[in-house]
C-alpha cells in the first residue's frame, strides 16, 4: 500500500530501497570549524560555507554508493532535540546531560508557549535535494520525543507539552512538502519510553501528519517494544525505521507473534560498532526479515544515525547496505 | 519525628565550568590515547569529592558518592562479575540515557568487590572535609547497588542455565549477598537497593521478592555478628501507587518512592500509612521546574503522622544525573527549605 503511495507521489524506488537513518558524520575540517567558532577565531558565515561543503559530500557520497533515498547528514545539527530547541521560540538552554558513556548534551528546558518561527529545515533541504537527483528526506524529530527529551516549566503536563510542539511541527512539514518533500522523517526515539503514553505519542502524530501528502517514515531504536507492539502499528506514518542489529534482531519475535503492517526500515548494520560486519551477516540479516516481511515492504539502512563512526566507517556501512540490497534485487 | 536529607543516588559528573568538565576531558583524552588509566581514576576520584562536597553543602544528612564512577546502573556491577559479556546499548527506562546490557555467558559470580572499595573512598573524601555546622557526627554515607531484579531483567542469558528469570535473579542475588559484607566491613550502615523495574513489571513480584530475602538474609546474618545495616528498597521511574500495600510489606528497613509519576499517591500513602520508616522522592529528579517549598511542605506534613517509627528521609524522586549541575545543587538546596517550611 505505501509503495503505491510512493508511487502516487512520483517517487519510483527498486525493490529493497536503502537509506540511512539522519545523521551522518562530519569531516575533520568541520569538526575543527565548530570548534573554532565556540573559541570566536571563525564567523558564522564561514561555518555554514563549510557545512553546505560537508553536506555535498555527503550528497555526492550517497550517488556515488547507490543509496536510493538520500539524507542531508544533519552537518549543521548538533543533538537532534536541541537543534530545532535553539531556533524555535519558548525554549531556553540548559547545563550539560550526559547521554551515555562520555557522551553529554544541553538538554532543552521548554521554558514559555513553543512557537513556529516559520522554516527551520527548508533551506537545507533544498540545498541538499538541489545536488541529487535522488529523492532526500526531509528530517526531523517527532513531537513526542521533543516532549520526552526537554525539561518542561510552562505547560501544564506531558500530553499539553507533546501536543504543542505536534501543532510546531505540522507547520514545518506543510513547508517542507510545499518547498516539493515528498519523503519526511520524524524520529521517534523515545516512543517506547512510557508504554503507558503510547495514546499520546499517537494522537500526537496524527496532529502531525493527517491528510498531507507525503510518505512518512518514523525511526525508533534502542527502546522496549515489546511493551507497545503491535499498538504501535497505528502511528500515523507509512515506514516504522527500526534499529534490528544492535537487539540481535529480537524484534522480530514480536513480528512473529502480531504481523507487522507497514513498511520497515530494516536496521542491518550496528552504528555503535567500528567494524564492519561482513557481508554475510548483513544478507543473512536481510533473509531473517523476509522471513517475517514481504519484500515489497522492506527497505535496508543502519541501525541508527552514524555520527558517531568516522567517515570511513559510515562510508562502508553505507556501501555494505547498497551491495546487500543489490544482492537482494538480483 | 526525625526527618532527614538523603540524597537518592547518582549526581551529575559535569558542570559547565572547566573544573567542572575534567571527567569528560580526561576520557576524550584518554580515547586519543594521551592519559593512562590511573589520569582517568584521578579524574573519577576529583568528581566524587565534589559530589560530596556539594551534598555536604546542600545540607544533607545521608550522602552518597554521586556513583560518578558508574558507567550505568547495570553494568557497573554486571562487568565486575565473572560470567558476563558487556554488550550493545538500550535505553534505561525514559531517562534519554543509556546502559549497556550484560549478556550472562555462565553463572554471574562475585570474585572482587563491587563497590565497597567506592564506598571507602567516599568516607574517605567526606572524612577530609569541614563538617558542616551541627552535622559532627551526624553525615553518614550510603551505598547504592542496584538490586538482583533489575540487574536480571535487563541482561540476557547465553548460558542454559541462566535463561530463565528466577535463575538470574538468584544469581545476582547471591553474589551482592556478598558484596553487602564487604560493604559492612567497609563499614557502611546504610545500603540503598535500587529495583526500578518492579514498578514496569508487577507480574515478576514473586522472582522479585525471592531475591530481596536473599540480600535480607545476609543483613540478618551480618546483624547476629553484630552489624547493623539498613536496607533501603528504592523504586522509581514509574508510580508505586498500584503496589504500594506489597512493598511496604516488605521486610526491608526504609521503603524509598518516586512520587513524581502519580499526583495522588501522598493520598494514597497518608491513608494506607506506614509501618516502617520511608524514603519520600517528593522533589522532581527528572525535571528542571522548582517545586514550590510550601507546597511540598505540606504534603510532608500530611505523610509524617502516618509513618511508624519516629524517621523518615526526604530526598528527590530518583537520582539527580538526569539534571544539569546548576538545577540537582537547587534541588538539593530545596530539601532543607521544604524541611524547615514543614517545622522540622
Amino acid at each position: 500500500m505505501s509503495r503505491a503511495k510512493l508511487e502516487k507521489l512520483g517517487v519510483q524506488l527498486p525493490l529493497f530501497p536503502t537509506t540511512s537513518v539522519g545523521s551522518l558524520p562530519r569531516p575533520d575540517y568541520l569538526v575543527q570549524a565548530r570548534a573554532d567558532l565556540k573559541k570566536g577565531m571563525l564567523g558564522a558565515a564561514e561555518l555554514r560555507e563549510l557545512e553546505k561543503k560537508a553536506t555535498a559530500f555527503w550528497i555526492a557520497k550517497q550517488d556515488e554508493l547507490g543509496i536510493d533515498v538520500l539524507v542531508d547528514g544533519e552537518q549543521y545539527r548538533g543533538d537532534m532535540v536541541a537543534y530545532f530547541s535553539e531556533q524555535w521560540p519558548g525554549f531556553t538552554r540548559s547545563g550539560l546531560v550526559r547521554s551515555y558513556g562520555n557522551r553529554y548534551y544541553h538538554k532543552p528546558i521548554v521554558t514559555a508557549e513553543v512557537s513556529w518561527p516559520g522554516p527551520t529545515t527548508v533551506e537545507w533541504w533544498q540545498y541538499a535535494q538541489g545536488l541529487t537527483r535522488k529523492p532526500v528526506k526531509g528530517m526531523l524529530t517527532g513531537p513526542y520525543t521533543m516532549m520526552d527529551w526537554s525539561f518542561n516549566e510552562h505547560y501544564s503536563d506531558r500530553r499539553a507539552t507533546c501536543l504543542a510542539f505536534a501543532g510546531v511541527l505540522r507547520k514545518e512539514v506543510e513547508a517542507l512538502i510545499a518547498a516539493g518533500c515528498k519523503i519526511i522523517q520524524l524520529d521517534e526515539p523515545a516512543l517506547s519510553v512510557r508504554p503507558e503514553e503510547l495514546p499520546v505519542a499517537l494522537e500526537a502524530m496524527e496532529a502531525v501528519t493527517s491528510g498531507l501528502d507525503a510518505y512518512f517514515i518514523t525511526h525508533a531504536c534502542y527502546g522496549a517494544f515489546e511493551h507497545i507492539y503491535p499498538k504501535m502499528l497505528e502511528l500515523a506514518v507509512d515506514n516504522f525505521d527500526l534499529e534490528m542489529s544492535n537487539g540481535d534482531m529480537r524484534l522480530l519475535d514480536l513480528f512473529r507473534e502480531h504481523k507487522f503492517t507497514k513498511d520497515i526500515s530494516f536496521g542491518v548494520l550496528d552504528v555503535h560498532s567500528h567494524l564492519l560486519e561482513d557481508a554475510s551477516k548483513v544478507r543473512q540479516r536481510i533473509k531473517q526479515a523476509l522471513s517475517m516481511i514481504p519484500k515489497e515492504q522492506v527497505w535496508i539502512d543502519p541501525d541508527c544515525g552514524l555520527k558517531t563512526r568516522s567517515v570511513d566507517e559510515a562510508i562502508e556501512k553505507l556501501r555494505a547496505c547498497v551491495e546487500a540490497a543489490q544482492a537482494f534485487r538480483n | 519525628m526525625n526527618l532527614l536529607l538523603a540524597s537518592t543516588g547518582s549526581y551529575p559528573r559535569i558542570g559547565d565550568s572547566a573544573e567542572l568538565q575534567i571527567l569528560r576531558r580526561t576520557f576524550a583524552a584518554a580515547d586519543r590515547g594521551e592519559k593512562t588509566a590511573a589520569d582517568l581514576a584521578d579524574a573519577e576520584n576529583a568528581m566524587t569529592r565534589l559530589a560530596i562536597e556539594e551534598q555536604a553543602r546542600a545540607g544533607l544528612d545521608v550522602i552518597t558518592d554521586g556513583q560518578t564512577r558508574w558507567y550505568d546502573p547495570i553494568s557497573h556491577l554486571a562487568k565486575k562479575l565473572s560470567g558476563v559479556r558487556i554488550d550493545g546499548l538500550l535505553r534505561f527506562f525514559d531517562t534519554n540515557s543509556y546502559f549497556r546490557q550484560p549478556v550472562l555467558t555462565a553463572r554471574p559470580e562475585r570474585h572482587r568487590a563491587l563497590v565497597a572499595d567506592e564506598f571507602r573512598f567516599a568516607c574517605n573524601a567526606l572524612g577530609t572535609l569541614a563538617t558542616p555546622t551541627g552535622k559532627a557526627g551526624k553525615l553518614k554515607v550510603k551505598a547504592v547497588l542496584t538490586g538482583p531484579y533489575t540487574l536480571a531483567k535487563f541482561s540476557l542469558a547465553e548460558h542454559p542455565e541462566m535463561r530463565t528469570l528466577e535463575a538470574r535473579v538468584q544469581a545476582y542475588a547471591t553474589a551482592l549477598a556478598m558484596e553487602l559484607h564487604a560493604l559492612a566491613d567497609a563499614g557502611a550502615e546504610r545500603i540503598q537497593v535500587d529495583e526500578p523495574a518492579i514498578l514496569k513489571c508487577p507480574e515478576d513480584w514473586q522472582v522479585f521478592v525471592q531475591g530481596l530475602d536473599t540480600l535480607l538474609r545476609a543483613r540478618d546474618g551480618l546483624k547476629q555478628k553484630g552489624k547493623q545495616i539498613e536496607i533501603c528498597l528504592s523504586v522509581y521511574f514509574h508510580d508505586a501507587g498500584a503496589l504500594y500495600e506489597k512493598l511496604v510489606a516488605l521486610p526491608v528497613d526504609v521503603l524509598s518512592m518516586d512520587f513524581t509519576y502519580n499526583p495522588k499517591l501522598v493520598e494514597l500513602v497518608s491513608a494506607a500509612g506506614s509501618p516502617k520508616a520511608l524514603g519520600l522522592g517528593l522533589v522532581d529528579g527528572r525535571n528542571t521546574r522548582l517545586e514550590d517549598v510550601g507546597a511540598i511542605a505540606r504534603q510532608v506534613e500530611k505523610l509524617l503522622p502516618k509513618i511508624t517509627g519516629g524517621l523518615a528521609y526526604l530526598g528527590t524522586s530518583c537520582g539527580l544525573e538526569y539534571l544539569p549541575r546548576d538545577r540537582a545543587q537547587l534541588k538539593l538546596e530545596l530539601l532543607g527549605e521544604i524541611r524547615a517550611a514543614a517545622g522540622l
